[in-house]
């Protein structure tokens, strides 16, 4: 029989120093690298901030259900399901147009000088917007993620293809969302 | 030397730096790709004005916030995990001491380790396994009127044990003290990604009080013999923990959480007693109602109770029998759907099942390092 000074306190110490030194928790860690990323992909497609936070907030949720952010591969879905994501959106919203109209309006907006002017960039987002809209999503998303600051090597990782196709694919997805462009408002 | 392609020059006007020696030199020398890569470098400038969206700046530690209590929220909406409910049915916290059943088996999972306490001074361990040993238990063994007896006060020190869901292995070795156990391989159809379960180590204490058995029998309209005086006013003190659980793969995303492998480790738990013996609260606590007559023959014919850890087996449900892990005696349980592995290694019960054959389970369990 064993008398209770036997008792090795040693695991309860190492527990509570390793509580009180606060390991980083990796979800956090990959949350605050890697969210203004996806937050600039979703706001690349969407033009419009509210949405594209909102974007953001599902694409994080919906990793951290059924990731672990250790995985190699974090970083590429999250950018893969952040274009992804936002593209839908604009494929299924309706009241985007609306709220995108009030944004440029928004009284907290710091240049009010010239209104028209904010009006009149809006209504052009719009335009490229419904020109993306008609784009194949694989075009659709290397344009997007390319044009959101995103390397060629991310762009080749979160749609995986090879880093050296994504220079043609960029190159194919600018002429088509130009032309897209040009058709609908013809000068 | 061919030209470059579109992409190789769209790719310029981005990553400048990534040509290939090759292509710079020829890139340097050939006036054609020169007039490509303006031609391709407007079409870019173009795209981009198109796509130009006003500036702002992203707050990510706000965010980050927001996104911690919505995780928190659903978190607190989610069915409980297996080893969430597995801890839940099997928490004094949650049902004071429920059946002697479950007292007796507690100790194959209890939940361990004393602080403070001129009492530990007068405890002697009457339970510190070094085997195992298959019980076979029905489900409705616990289902009964002795369920809701109250065997006496229940106490944690200083607190009740902590399930905690990590994803990172290093912060799980880290909170249970454990070493992260990998196997050499995985069969086929486990993957990643891994997650890992700690529950913390803890201490909790049970005072036998025969009054409020009594009570708590008559409220229940269930007849108790009575405690003897060896066992009224004297303390168990369990511990048990830390555990460290790590879980491959939950197959189907909702509602089928079924583990393809788990590898649980957790340290002994033992049993303090500051008065009765292990013979003298068998003896009782095995006599009491809510105890099936077979489940107690045979935890009584156990020949060493104070070091042989009781596994319970769900009878009909799943067979055991005898073998080995790197030399060490263990417990192969083979049911239905999947086979585990148990056995007690330098003071740590191991444990290695999920939706595997016996054969894989055994595989693993050799090979973890």
């Amino acid at each position: 029989m064993l008398q209770m000074q036997a008792w090795r306190p040693t695991v309860t110490h190492a527990a509570s120093a390793a509580i009180s030194h606060r390991v980083p928790d990796p979800f956090e860690r990959l949350f605050l690298q890697e969210y203004p990323k996806v937050l600039a992909i979703a706001y690349r497609v969407l033009a419009d901030r509210t949405a594209a936070e909102d974007v953001a907030q599902e694409v994080f949720l919906k990793f951290h259900r059924s990731h672990s952010p250790d995985s190699e591969r974090a970083s590429g879905w999250l950018h893969s399901a952040a274009v992804h994501s936002a593209l839908n959106v604009i494929r299924g919203d309706r009241r985007r147009a609306q709220r995108e109209t009030a944004h440029a309006l928004d009284p907290a907006r710091p240049i009010i000088a010239n209104p028209e002017r904010l009006v009149e960039e809006a209504e052009q987002r719009r335009e490229v917007r419904r020109a993306l809209n008609r784009l194949p999503k694989r075009t659709a998303a290397v344009l997007m993620l390319r044009h959101s600051g995103l390397s060629y090597a991310e762009v080749a990782t979160a749609l995986g293809i090879k880093v050296g196709n994504v220079g043609t694919l960029l190159r194919r997805a600018e002429e088509a969302l130009r032309k897209e462009v040009n058709r609908a408002t013809p000068e | 030397m061919r030209h470059l392609s579109d992409g190789t020059l769209r790719r310029i006007y981005d990553e400048p730096l990534a040509l290939t020696a090759a292509d710079q030199a020829h890139f340097d020398e050939c006036p054609d790709c020169k007039a490509r890569f303006d031609a391709v470098a407007n079409g870019a400038r173009a795209t981009t004005a198109l796509l130009r969206v006003p500036a702002f700046e992203a707050q990510a530690h706000s965010a980050f916030v927001a996104i911690q209590a919505r995780v928190k929220r659903e978190e607190a909406a989610r069915p409980p995990r297996w080893y969430e409910r597995w801890l839940d049915r099997t928490s004094p916290r949650m049902r004071p001491m429920a059946t002697p059943a479950i007292a007796v088996l507690l100790a194959a999972v209890l939940l361990t380790g004393l602080g403070v306490s001129g009492v530990a001074q007068t405890l002697v361990r009457i339970f510190e396994p070094q085997q195992l040993q298959a019980v076979q238990v029905s489900p409705s063994d616990f289902a009964q009127a002795g369920a809701l007896l109250d065997y006496g006060n229940v106490k944690w020190l200083p607190e009740p044990p902590k399930v905690q869901q990590l994803t990172d292995a290093l912060a799980a070795q880290a909170q249970s003290g454990l070493p992260v156990l990998t196997p050499a391989s995985l069969p086929n159809g486990v993957s990643g990604p891994v997650s890992y379960g700690v529950v913390s180590h803890a201490t909790g204490s049970l005072t036998f009080d025969a009054a409020r058995l009594q009570s708590s029998a008559s409220k229940a309209g269930v007849r108790v013999s009575p405690m003897p005086s060896t066992i009224d006013g004297s303390t168990l003190v369990v511990n048990a923990g830390p555990a460290l659980i790590e879980v491959w793969g939950f197959a189907g995303g909702s509602g089928m959480n079924v583990p393809t492998l788990v590898i649980a480790q957790t340290r002994v738990p033992t049993v303090d007693s500051s008065g009765a013996t292990t013979a003298q609260l068998e003896e009782y606590l095995l006599s009491q109602p809510g105890v099936p007559p077979e489940l107690a023959a045979q935890v009584r014919a156990i020949k060493d109770p104070s070091t042989t850890l009781p596994i319970p087996i769900p009878k009909g449900l799943a067979t055991t029998e005898s073998t080995q892990v790197n030399g060490t005696p263990a417990t192969l349980i083979k049911a239905v759907l999947g086979a585990g592995v148990v056995w007690v290694k330098n003071g740590v019960i191991y444990a290695v099942g999920g939706q595997l054959t016996s054969d894989q389970v055994l595989a693993i369990a050799t090979s973890l390092h």
